[in-house]
């Protein structure tokens, strides 16, 4: 990766209307990491529940495919917005969107159609943009807001559904609702508060926000808020499983030892073969937090769990997505993975007989193949960067 | 031996060792008789790196002042630490 380069860090948190059990809002996001581009659309489908959630991932997901075919951003949505039915009813278009495209140099093309307009923050100032307006051939009343412009380092943008502005309209204090001003306020205190928050934890401070607005908490709308932050990468190193070649252990210690960026160790083997390269202490936590073995403490380390269980569990709750993990190590090892942008895994190819006694109580995963599927979904869903490398 | 005179209790809680009950061990110090409870030190490791060499049978393994106990169950550490004490 050139000295220079920017990530650019998004994430959606969404919470359904009360008394609903699906969404009505859809977030989709793609990144292309050898193009160094990324895709993100955000839909509002009309009103709530299932119908809604179908046509919220109808838009999305067809915005999505469009792009990733090598359309240009503005003539897939302009698709899209030509060819969304109008509800019949309500005589106004079966759901709304934002989406936009970014690379990794901070060059952004917005398209928004029905949501709230997006927030740009630099500096702690909001920036306005004036829109291009492309109007459809189709519904005259039907328009698209185009903006093109460059991202600064560590500026911010935040998109989100009107469940997020509209959220407690009609109670005494909001009358008509949060607003947008209401947002930016609490978006401007919450990074004077937490310069460096993830757009993860901002998209969940955001939605909670919107939720305190309303009567009793319950939401009355889907609420969602996406994220952007262009910043200088967060990146984490995982060293798990012991070098194939025992000779090496000392190089590849060092390597981690070095590494500019946080660190976990995912193994007590693979611990206390770096504890010995390394020439310190470690220690490990008595008691265990959930089913999992607990943690340990080196210097230099962020964290230390033990390995194929913990990886598993890992594994688990990331395919489960809770919006709380479990107070365990496997849990831990989430929110350190969730707060990277780009994840090296170092994977020990070395393998422990004793984990393929037929006595064991359970059979253990190969980690090599645990890793791959970690791949898969962090950067899939996560949309992290990930590398692996075999050791 | 502890410096402090005490008797040292290491438990393992790399895989094997935990999936092969380990994980039962975590609490042994609840089950240290009264009378033993402040002659005990107990000391969790990351691995004991014991589960790869044949020769050391099966797990869990804990060792006690150094000397490796197989099969490792809570009774079982309770016994030794009553022999070590009591000669």
């Amino acid at each position: 990766m050139p000295e220079k380069s920017f990530f650019v860090d998004i994430d959606c948190f969404q919470q359904k209307k009360h008394g609903q059990n699906t969404f009505g809002d859809c977030f989709k996001s793609k990144r292309f990491t050898d193009e160094g581009r990324l895709l993100a659309v955000l839909s509002d489908g009309l009103g709530s529940g299932i119908k809604a959630n179908i046509l919220a991932t109808m838009t999305a997901t067809m915005i999505l495919k469009f792009i990733e075919e090598g359309k240009d951003i503005l003539k897939a949505t302009e698709v899209i917005m030509n060819s969304l039915p109008v509800c019949q009813v309500r005589k106004i278009s079966y759901s709304t969107f934002s989406a936009f495209e970014c690379s990794d140099e901070g060059e952004i093309k917005i398209v928004e159609e029905g949501n709230p307009d997006f927030i740009h923050l630099r500096n702690g100032v909001v920036l306005e943009h004036k829109p291009k307006i492309v109007t459809s051939k189709t519904f005259t009343n039907r328009h698209m807001h185009l903006y093109s412009f460059k991202l600064e380092p560590e500026d911010r943008l935040i998109f989100c559904s009107d469940g997020v502005t509209q959220s407690g309209m009609g109670t005494n204090e909001y009358k008509l609702g949060w607003r947008r001003e209401g947002l930016i306020d609490f978006v401007e205190a919450e990074l004077r508060r937490n310069p460096a928050i993830s757009s993860r934890h901002l998209a969940q401070e955001i939605v909670k926000e919107a939720i305190r607005k309303e009567p009793e908490h319950q939401a009355k709308d889907d609420v969602s808020a996406l994220v952007l932050y262009f910043r200088q990468p967060r990146k984490l190193l995982i060293f798990t499983g012991p070098p194939y070649r025992q000779d090496r252990d000392a190089e590849y210690s060092k390597i981690f030892d070095d590494f500019d960026g946080r660190k976990a160790i995912v193994g007590g083997t693979t611990a206390n073969l770096i504890a010995r390269e390394l020439g310190r202490e470690i220690t490990t936590e008595k008691y265990n937090k959930g089913m999992l073995p607990a943690c340990s403490h080196m210097d230099g380390v962020d964290l230390i769990t033990e390995g194929i269980l913990t990886l598993t569990k890992v594994l688990e709750y990331l395919n489960e997505g809770y919006d709380r993990w479990p107070d365990d190590a496997a849990g831990r090892l989430i929110e350190l993975l969730l707060d990277s942008d780009v994840i090296d895994f170092m994977i020990g190819s070395k393998l422990n007989q004793a984990h393929y006694d037929p006595d064991l109580p359970l059979e253990l995963e190969i980690r090599k193949n645990v890793v791959k599927q970690l791949e898969k979904i962090l950067s899939g869903r996560y949309i992290k960067k990930v590398n692996l490398k075999f050791i | 031996m502890e410096e402090s005179g005490k008797i040292l209790l290491e438990l393992c809680f790399g895989t094997t060792c935990f999936v092969m009950g380990a994980s039962k061990l975590q609490e042994i110090e609840q089950y240290i008789p009264p009378q033993y409870k402040n002659k005990v030190e107990v000391k969790a490791h990351t691995c004991l790196d014991l589960c790869k060499n044949a020769t050391y049978m099966k797990a869990p393994f804990v060792k006690l002042d150094g000397e490796i106990i197989s099969e490792a169950t809570v009774e079982k550490i309770i016994q030794a630490i009553e022999r070590k004490i009591n000669g």
